[in-house]
């Protein structure tokens, strides 16, 4: 016989007390790794789905019109090319891709065409619709979180890592979007007259239903040559990952280049905040009432335990239990129960997110172990909060609770 | 000699005024004296007998056992001499009702040194000498009130204490259990020259005792020495 004997045998004698009084704190952390569980992987599915969209982060001139994000960079003012180099000399977390860009509208015969000077590795590489047209070169290596284990752990696939893209676009060689081609009724082979010198068409792009298919892309370098504008760039296009972005990105990078207009596709970057913000919120919320509904509950626990055993208590006390054995007695109590209340939590919270994840969000969830490691300090920090008080008056039981008859 | 008190007093303030529990006892036990405590309700029997075992905080005066001196002493130390010194035996039994017998006996001595072995030893040779040794693994529900004070005997005496504490030990017994409890209590006072302190109603249970302290209104009526009287 030790305190550690009588603690159990107590806990033995007294097993749907101490069910009730897990419930709360029980079902609180189960629902808590529940959302936790289920939100975790929808952020990474929001992620990766809005990572391959492609390009969302426009650093633009600042006295450029945003109004349209996708034509910003027509006829805006320059920015210097070197911006590019400050970039990723700053090694900033979360950009993956930079593709500097110079646009002009043009005359081509009687049609105004707008002429985009890339660089065809970075461009291809952050339009993954190109790579449906067949320019496909080397594999890129994407280092944007959700990280490729990330990936992998949840089924994911990076479609960034299958993108593949073409090492050069030769000084005399074009890219048409589809509707300039059928426009100036030019097929790939043919060739184009621009701004007076000749181009062979390389590939027409296939329909993308976006802004490239009435642009004609040319090498970088030789649009700052025919537009006379050498060194400058009209938009530097980034592909941003979202999670960095919702993480400050966007700031980082205005601290990089202070005099430029930095945009994003706001309604996507919003989007992906506000998820990951009312996923946080609904777990805090959680937090919240588990601290005060499992606290009350345990602590309601431990005080009809203590009353049903005062004279228990007093007669330990009369045969020599310190007050602070009694403390102690109690606040192992309260601590067993906040590892049984976390670790039953955290399986139920885990079953249940594996179960209803598919169906509630589409989405495979697996366990994540990290979790039961909160859920075991959340569990027994709310119990011992809970048990404190308690506690407290437990050991103000008077000894002598046995001698009152008399 | 192993209790003394002197001059002790204990008061209460009630809405009705001052209330003195005890007052000014003076009294003294030696090495295997059984001393009774008889008195009407209200004539501070209980408050003696807690304030003997450091449970309450005396107004006055002092109690010496075995030269330590209870009023005087940090709770904590208190709570120590009782646990190596004082053995309770309760009128209500004040078994652990989860606990088997043995489990129970063992009990004062969970938050000592001694081995698990020992203590089980200890106890098992305490229900052997009570006359329990086949319900030793029995829970006080499935025992008699006479065998559930005759494990809390066991109990009190598992720390090997210099002096034990009874509280009207046969107050729930019928008289012929009574009588065997008594008898038992009478012979560990014999046998191992333990010091026995009983407070009790019944005037058959005073006559076990070799010393009879009267208390009326707290105040100590009369000292009898049964022995003397005899002689």
């Amino acid at each position: 016989m030790n305190l550690r004997r009588l603690i159990w045998l107590e806990f033995k004698q007294h097993k749907s007390q101490l069910i009730s009084g897990l419930l709360a704190i029980t079902l609180g952390i189960a629902v808590i790794v529940g959302i936790r569980s289920v939100s975790v992987v929808s952020e990474k599915a929001v992620a990766v789905n809005l990572d391959n969209l492609g390009a969302n982060i426009l650093v633009l001139p600042q006295a450029s019109n945003v109004d349209n994000y996708y034509s910003a960079d027509i006829d805006a003012p320059t920015i210097p090319e070197e911006y590019v180099d400050r970039i990723v000399s700053s090694n900033l977390q979360g950009v993956d891709n930079l593709s500097p860009k110079l646009t002009r509208r043009i005359q081509i015969g009687n049609e105004k065409i707008v002429l985009t000077g890339i660089m065809p590795k970075n461009e291809i590489s952050s339009k993954p619709m190109w790579q449906q047209s067949g320019l496909i070169g080397n594999p890129i290596i994407a280092g944007c979180t959700p990280d490729n284990s990330a990936n992998k752990d949840n089924g994911y696939k990076d479609d960034k890592l299958q993108r593949k893209v073409i090492d050069s676009l030769s000084a005399n060689e074009c890219l048409l979007g589809s509707a300039v081609s059928a426009k100036l009724k030019v097929k790939e082979g043919g060739s184009l007259d621009i701004l007076g010198q000749k181009f062979t068409v390389s590939r027409v792009i296939n329909e993308t239903g976006t802004v490239d298919d009435d642009r004609v892309f040319i090498h970088l370098r030789k649009a700052q040559e025919l537009l006379n504008i050498p060194g400058q760039v009209s938009v530097i296009e980034i592909m941003g990952c979202c999670n960095a972005i919702s993480e400050g990105l966007l700031g980082k990078l205005r601290n990089v280049l202070p005099d430029t207009r930095i945009t994003t596709i706001g309604q996507i970057v919003s989007t992906q905040i506000q998820t990951n913000k009312m996923m946080n919120k609904v777990s805090l919320i959680f937090l919240i009432i588990i601290t005060f509904v499992g606290g009350i509950s345990i602590g309601n626990f431990m005080w009809a335990n203590i009353n049903e055993r005062r004279k228990e208590i007093g007669m330990l006390r009369m045969i020599g239990f310190r007050k602070i054995v009694i403390y102690k007695m109690m606040l192992v109590k309260a601590f067993v129960l906040g590892i049984i209340g976390g670790i039953v939590g955290y399986i139920l919270g885990t079953l249940a997110a594996i179960w209803m994840g598919p169906k509630l969000a589409g989405l495979p969830v697996s366990p994540i172990l990290s979790l039961i490691l909160i859920s075991l300090a959340i569990s027994v920090c709310v119990s011992m909060l809970g048990a404190i008080i308690p506690t407290y008056l437990a050991g103000k039981i008077d000894p002598f609770k046995n001698m009152q008859e008399v | 000699m192993i209790l003394k008190t002197i001059n002790l007093s204990k008061s209460y303030k009630h809405k009705d005024g001052v209330v003195n529990a005890i007052n000014n006892i003076n009294f003294t036990a030696n090495k295997g004296d059984f001393v009774t405590i008889t008195g009407p309700s209200g004539s501070g029997k209980s408050t003696l007998l807690l304030s003997l075992a450091g449970l309450i905080k005396t107004t006055s005066g002092q109690i010496f056992i075995n030269g330590f001196e209870i009023t005087k002493a940090p709770e904590r130390n208190v709570s120590d001499f009782r646990k190596n010194n004082i053995g309770f035996i309760m009128q209500s039994f004040a078994l652990i009702p989860y606990l088997t017998a043995i489990e129970n006996v063992m009990l004062p001595l969970a938050e000592t040194s001694i081995r698990n072995k020992e203590k089980r030893y200890l106890a098992s040779d305490l229900l052997k000498r009570v006359d329990l040794d086949n319900r030793k693994n029995h829970y006080p529900r499935e025992l008699s009130a006479g065998q559930q004070q005759r494990v809390a005997i066991a109990r009190a005496l598992v720390n090997s204490p210099s002096i034990i504490l009874a509280d009207e030990p046969t107050g729930n017994l019928d008289p012929g259990l009574s009588s065997d409890i008594l008898k038992l209590l009478k012979k560990f006072n014999l046998d191992e020259k333990i010091t026995i302190l009983m407070v009790t109603h019944s005037p058959v249970a005073a006559e076990f005792g070799n010393l009879n302290i009267k208390l009326e209104d707290g105040k100590l009526v009369t000292s009898i020495n049964n022995n003397e009287m005899s002689n």
